[in-house]
């Protein structure tokens, strides 16, 4: 069995692999070696507190298997999962183990793995038993962390198919993003941490976890203390076997039953009010209503303003309440990122809109405008709670500018990326009892969170002038023009996409079908308005995607935060590496970052433009090669 | 008189693989049309180039002489399509779906309720089910909204692909009955389907498609010759009927 299942689980993955799939993994794989390492160098430090070193190494493997428990959440479902054997006669108990071996044969397994080595780092320094210790600690935190993804992944999914399933689902799902962010915190607090060490109720919590029960017994290992060595290993090894049994048990058909949501009745469903006449009132209506019914739809509204209630939450902790009035900025932003998959979310229902004269440019709007009504005044009302919570007047215009431009640009990227970088899935009909499996939108998400920053920009550009120039009517001159550059978005690329839709409605409605993008339209001279990013080599898609990774990494969290806390004259460094610096430091440091982060972003503009230029030119060369 | 649909040279590649290979097909005014082929001989393929949801890589299709690539507003007007198994907007009830058709469609608000009054009737989706929405509907249901959507417009040709797969006799009748109305009435109908014996009873023109291929096409008499339509659709295809041989392990 176990064999039988890894082959199987290979050939899968071998026949889904597409070039754009391949960079993106290698992008992935990428980073999640250079964590690993970072971890692993963290073993081998000598730090000033006795106990800081285990508390961090604690932190670090609590923060590996927060990822392993969110990743299937935007990644889809594993490969092989125990719907696809639930005709076959075989026991759960042996179908569990063949689909364990199944998922650690994986690349994400091996760099886990490599991560967790660290333990044996750790142990290596102490004593000699303690390495004989750490070695099945190791396995058992392997096992316990590709456990704990998949029992997570089935409880979710059973969860997800309810609409209340699903806020509990967005909300948990959005504490452990923004959980696992916080490791900034780590990284970058990492000077405040040498000096004075963890609070110590907050390393007892830590030392609590499951995931830190290793550490536990390879410590006491090097002590000598025999019952703690092998105390938390059996208690870890009790868990694992408890997940597994828990996993086994989850894996057949699902027995409770999928909440049904009612329709209107006869007499409602006739009934038409002023605001859902005419082509768009009707899409309008019809994306309202299934906002409202779509338990996936539930969990796209509750993710951002739960991520970013959540994310202001915790700077508590250090008494920082400036990113309170930024909070319905930031549910704008998470909204857009989270929601842009609008027509691979409808499926190959794409048909009807194909077969209906020239209502493209209707729907795309009414999709927008649906967007603008769910998440408008909701994350207006945030912005205006947040700020009257903060107090400081000041901060109002940045809050308001951010939250417009947002929204605005949100609206007309949502549309834009929807058609031009759509991710195929299952059809809404097929998933039904299984809404976790869908197409990967890890991708899509960065790519969305990107560029609604990057519209932000002239907003918060104007804002910062006037705070640097001391001009309050600069100042809030912000917000005009984050009205201007939103309306601009929604209204300018709303109407590209529409357009494309109606030039490319067949190509992305065989896209949804067949799960693969055309690759017949060579010799056709159709090739230059094809999406660079469907086209694009899988080397220049993991260099686009790094580049921008870097721009939004250096321009934002490095370069613009810092920026706004330093004008406003707070006094916290919260997680910003320019605040940590001597103050004659700290400017030029936050430029540098500015700096990077542009770099970064022009990076990725001019790998996009290369491979568009090249499109471009492709037929002509095709045209003169056959001439 | 222009044939209500025409297909001229239509091809697809799919990779190496050749889907459809210069086809040609003629639906003439006011008939019932079968396209029938074995399962992966180009027919979905065909029929999703013919009604603007598949781009040819050659070839053209009109309906009633307009060319659905070229103009696509004035054909989609022109067409009923049911396509087999793809999605609807699911979160909506089949009035609202209807209703929501009918308004895009350009149909006064009074007519759309009366048609989908009248249709829902038909397809037996009011009542119990009204309130059901199309994603918890049953594969039969599917079919049956599905077949409600092309008929609200008052389409003058309806391409139908597989229409009674998975539909109950009770339903299936039906549509049947719907179908050969809307043909007496002056309308034409295109429908594929691998059941010989409902292309037999429904249809007055066949066309027999294998490999990519059309292979044989023309009244339904003339096609089958005094024969049963399922062995001249044998011999016309070329293969053998297996599952005589092997299998000794089941059963034994």
């Amino acid at each position: 069995m176990v064999g039988v299942l890894i082959r199987m689980k290979l050939a899968v993955l071998r026949h889904s692999t597409t070039d754009a799939k391949m960079a993106l993994s290698g992008l992935g794989r990428t980073v999640g070696i250079c964590l690993a390492v970072t971890t692993l160098v963290l073993a081998c430090l000598d730090f000033s507190h006795p106990r800081l070193l285990m508390d961090l190494l604690a932190v670090t493997f609590a923060l590996w298997a927060l990822g392993w428990m969110v990743g299937p959440i935007f990644a889809g479902e594993p490969a092989l999962n125990g719907e696809h054997f639930h005709r076959q006669p075989i026991p759960r108990r042996t179908l569990a183990m063949g689909l364990l071996a199944a998922a650690l044969v994986a690349v994400t397994t091996a760099i886990t793995l490599l991560a967790f080595c660290a333990l044996i780092v750790f142990a290596a320094r102490l004593s000699r038993a303690a390495v004989v210790v750490s070695v099945p600690a190791v396995v058992l935190l392997l096992l316990l962390v590709v456990l704990l993804s998949r029992v997570v992944t089935l409880l979710f999914r059973s969860l997800a198919r309810s609409r209340l399933g699903g806020v509990v689902t967005a909300t948990v799902t959005a504490a452990m993003v923004s959980l696992s962010s916080f490791s900034w915190v780590l990284i970058i607090g990492v000077s405040l941490l040498l000096e004075y060490g963890f609070p110590p109720a907050f390393s007892t919590v830590v030392r609590a976890l499951p995931t830190s029960w290793g550490l536990l017994a390879v410590e006491a290992a090097g002590r000598g203390d025999w019952p703690w060595a092998v105390g938390p290993l059996v208690a870890l090894a009790a868990v694992v076997v408890a997940l597994f049994l828990a996993w086994s048990a989850l894996l057949g058909p699902q027995r409770t039953a999928r909440p049904v949501v009612r329709g209107s009745s006869a007499h409602k469903a006739a009934r038409r009010g002023p605001l859902f006449r005419g082509d768009q009132g009707a899409v309008y209506l019809k994306e309202l209503r299934t906002w409202w019914r779509d338990p996936v739809r539930t969990q796209g509204i509750v993710m951002g303003p739960a991520f970013s209630i959540i994310t202001v939450l915790f700077p508590l902790i250090f008494g920082f309440t400036a990113g309170f009035p930024f909070v319905g900025a930031a549910s704008a932003l998470m909204a857009a990122a989270t929601c842009a998959n609008l027509y691979g979310q409808d499926g190959t229902a794409l048909w009807l809109t194909l077969t209906i004269p020239g209502k493209e440019k209707a729907d795309v709007r009414a999709r927008q405008l649906a967007w603008l009504t769910v998440f408008g005044p909701l994350t207006l009302a945030l912005t205006i709670l947040g700020c009257l919570l903060h107090g400081d007047a000041s901060l109002v215009p940045w809050a308001l500018a951010g939250t417009l431009a947002a929204l605005g640009g949100g609206s007309g990227l949502l549309a834009w990326v929807s058609v031009n970088a759509l991710v195929p899935g299952p059809d809404p009909h097929k998933s039904k009892n299984s809404p976790m499996d869908h197409g990967d939108v890890t991708g899509q998400s960065f790519l969305m969170s990107f560029l609604v920053a990057l519209v932000m920009c002239p907003a918060l550009g104007v804002a910062w002038a006037g705070h640097a120039l001391e001009l309050p009517a600069l100042l809030w001159a912000s917000v005009p023009v984050a009205l201007l550059t939103g309306v601009l978005c929604h209204v300018k690329l709303g109407s590209v996409a529409a357009r494309t839709l109606r030039d490319k409605g067949p190509e992305l409605l065989h896209l949804m079908r067949s799960g693969k993008p055309t690759s017949t339209t060579e010799g056709t001279g159709e090739d230059a308005d094809t999406s660079p990013f469907t086209t694009m080599s899988g080397k220049r898609q993991t260099l686009m995607w790094s580049a921008m990774a870097v721009g939004i990494l250096g321009l934002f969290p490095q370069g613009l935060a810092p920026l706004g806390i330093k004008l406003s004259g707070s006094p916290d460094k919260v997680w910003f590496l320019a605040l940590h610096v001597p103050e004659p430091w700290q400017w030029p440091v936050i430029a540098v970052m500015i700096v990077i982060g542009l770099a970064g972003s022009w990076g990725a503009y001019l790998v996009y433009r290369t491979e568009k230029n090249r499109l471009r030119a492709a037929p002509l060369v095709a045209s003169g090669t056959r001439g | 008189m222009a044939p209500s649909l025409e297909i001229a040279g239509l091809v697809k590649r799919f990779g190496d693989k050749t889907a459809v290979d210069h086809i040609d097909l003629n639906v003439p005014q006011g008939s019932f049309y079968g396209l029938v082929g074995p399962n992966g001989a180009g027919k979905t393929t065909a029929l999703s180039m013919a009604v603007g949801l598949l781009r040819p890589d050659g070839g053209r299709a009109l309906v009633h002489g307009v060319d659905v690539w070229e103009e696509p507003l004035r054909a989609r007007r022109l067409m009923g399509v049911l396509p087999d198994g793809l999605a609807m907007p699911e979160r909506l009830t089949g009035r609202e779906l209807l209703t929501y058709l009918g308004q895009l469609h350009g149909l006064s608000a009074e007519e759309v309720d009366g048609r989908a009054d009248e249709l829902l009737a038909v397809m037996e989706l009011d009542g119990s089910a009204e309130r059901t929405l199309v994603v918890d509907y049953s594969t039969g249901m599917r079919k049956k909204i599905g077949l409600a959507t092309t008929l609200l417009h008052a389409p003058k040709v309806l391409v139908l692909d597989e229409p009674l797969e998975a539909v109950d006799p009770v339903s299936a009748a039906t549509i049947k009955r719907i179908l050969k109305r809307f043909v007496e009435g002056g309308g034409s109908v295109l429908i594929s389907s691998h059941v010989m014996a409902l292309v037999e009873e429904l249809c007055d023109t066949v066309g027999v498609m294998a490999r990519g291929r059309v292979v044989a096409q023309g009244p339904l008499d003339e096609v089958r010759g005094g024969r049963s339509l399922e062995e001249t659709f044998v011999d016309l295809v070329g293969v053998t009927i297996g599952g005589g041989e092997g299998l000794s392990w089941l059963a034994s």
